[in-house]
């Protein structure tokens, strides 16, 4: 009989991210011997430099608006401030409590040995970190994706700024110009304009968030605008940038128009590329630009290596490499193999008001040729709408000709919460009928989600 | 024409048979400019690209301490194939043509 090979570890994970730390910590606890790799700051990039400190800053920065704006409810706080450096510091206590932000002992308390370096490929099971040589029965790759600068005349030869480096700014810039019209780029719009920068938003698409249902897009367009003075450039390619003194030059075009702008900075929030330069092809691991390929069961052409979350270039949030990440553990382990199920994955952005939404987008059903039907449900017509005086978003529900679930897509104040209701019917194939016949309670924002489901059954 | 200096980075022989060794990037230079040559690319040209050939491929090399042989073959023949896809062929091909 053949003797089995021995290894240093049983498992062996790149990238301590979303996506690799759950099956590290998971197999450890199960008994397994783990090494976990972070090339960069452990913990990856959710507590460090995008959800963690961008919701704590936006939390921050809400509260201050909010209250900014009281005097219609008898407050009186137009001489309300902010201390800049303050908020840095509640981000960064924000992203301490966390454990994992910057912790490699958080893992080593796990039970995983916690390496830092750039990990390569030697052969199928071997990897090389820092000249030292490790060994495993299998490998989890989950080193997630980097922001890649588009190809723009110019940005090679200005500080440009990222999201990540956005916030470790001393100041909030006096104006600042956002290359991409997604969930990062109007996150750190609201963000920036409530600390009163003046904000432009370009994107090529014909609305803002252009991977949700046009309402989402147009609402927060007009929102932006009238409450915080953004200035949302849609339809728009960004042709170059220069520098001008200290502030920057931006040229974009738009409906054909050469047009020009003076800002402080720039911001590149569009483009993320999955992080596959690990020596793949040394382990036989099938990849391409787009990201590294897997079946249903997350394992790659290698038999022995899977791999979870960003590095697959499917989606970017941190709850589904969460998913995947403890699927391929068990999967890693298991006889019995799981499939992630993405049906009921709710897609959030954590402006004010929030933007939530799950299933197919009316635009997915389009393409799908569904026959569907649709309700929507404006926020003014019910009565935490009165109470709470706000009047802007909706909550809006996609079901199939029988009245089943499809999708729904909310924009209302809490809408990350509000949002799992509706995940919850979807993923078990419910009705709008079945969710309208269930109490919401009086003066809650869910009252708009039974006012929706009502329309369609 | 010279190429750029590197930090010392080592260099897995294939199939890990022979002993790792040090990247000399002479060495990189030469077998680009070689197998420029051997596809009839006149002599200026050849030494021009293979300078930018390495040069990709030192900065390439710069957050990694370790590759294999084989990552330096793939690599200078996925930048070669920008300026001459014939040669990147024989360069990446020669084991098997030779």
């Amino acid at each position: 009989m053949a003797k089995k090979q021995k290894f240093d570890y049983d498992l062996i994970v790149i990238g301590s991210g979303a996506g690799g730390s759950a099956a590290a910590t998971i197999a450890a606890r199960d008994g397994k011997h783990v090494a976990i790799i972070e090339a960069d700051t452990f913990g990856g990039d959710s507590p460090n430099w995008s959800d963690i400190p961008t919701k704590a800053l936006l939390h921050a920065a809400q509260l201050y608006d909010e209250a900014r704006h009281g005097a219609r409810f008898g407050l009186r706080s137009s001489t309300m401030s902010y201390n800049y450096p303050s908020l840095r510091a509640w981000k960064e206590l924000a992203v301490q409590r966390t454990g994992a932000g910057g912790n490699r002992k958080y893992y080593e308390q796990q039970g995983v040995d916690a390496f830092h370096g750039v990990a390569h490929f030697i052969t199928p099971n071997e990897i090389s970190v820092n000249r030292k040589h490790l060994s495993a029965e299998h490998f989890l790759v989950a080193t997630g994706s980097y922001w890649l600068p588009p190809d723009i005349q110019g940005l090679d030869t200005i500080n440009y700024l990222t999201p990540r480096t956005i916030l470790e700014a001393l100041k909030p810039p006096k104006s600042l110009y956002i290359i991409g019209g997604g969930t990062t780029g109007v996150e750190i719009a609201q963000l920036m304009a409530i600390f009163g920068t003046k904000v432009y938003i370009a994107d090529i698409a014909a609305r803002l968030l252009p991977s949700y249902d046009s309402e989402v897009g147009e609402t927060m367009e007009r929102l932006l605008h009238e409450q915080k003075g953004v200035t949302a450039l849609t339809h728009t390619r960004t042709l170059a940038v220069e520098k001008e003194n200290i502030a920057k030059r931006v040229t974009y075009t738009r409906g054909g128009v050469e047009h020009s702008l003076r800002v402080d900075e720039v911001l590149i929030a569009a483009g993320r590329q999955p992080t596959v330069d690990l020596g793949l092809e040394n382990a036989g691991v099938g990849y391409t630009a787009k990201g590294v390929e897997v079946d249903a069961h997350l394992q790659t052409s290698a038999k022995h290596i899977y791999a979870a979350g960003d590095v697959l270039g499917r989606h970017s949030y941190t709850h589904t490499a969460l998913l995947e990440s403890r699927i391929a553990e068990h999967n890693i382990f298991s006889k019995n193999k799981l499939t992630p199920d993405y049906t009921a994955t709710p897609r959030l952005v954590f402006t004010y008001p929030g933007i939530a939404s799950v299933g197919l987008t009316e635009d997915d059903c389009l393409k799908r040729d569904l026959q569907i039907k649709k309700a929507i449900a404006p926020l003014n017509i019910i009565a935490r709408s009165n109470t709470s005086d706000f009047r802007d978003g909706f909550v809006k529900i996609i079901s199939d000709k029988r009245g089943t679930l499809l999708g729904a897509t909310i924009v209302a104040p809490h809408a990350s919460e509000l949002i799992h209701e509706l995940a919850l019917a979807l993923k078990h194939n419910m009705t709008a009928s079945d969710v309208a016949v269930t109490p919401h309670a009086f003066l809650s924002w869910s009252e708009a989600i039974r006012v929706a489901a009502a329309k369609l059954s | 024409m010279t190429t750029t200096q590197t930090k010392a980075i080592d260099i897995v022989k294939r199939s890990g048979k022979r002993p790792t060794e040090p990247f000399n990037s002479d060495k990189l230079h030469h077998s680009v400019r070689a197998a420029l040559l051997s596809v009839r690319s006149p002599e200026g040209e050849a030494e021009i690209t293979a300078v930018a050939v390495t040069n990709a491929v030192i900065l390439w090399l710069e957050t990694k301490p370790e590759v294999t042989s084989h990552d330096l073959r793939r690599v200078a023949s996925a930048h070669l194939k920008k300026f001459h896809p014939d040669a990147a062929y024989l360069y990446e091909q020669h084991r098997t043509i030779i």
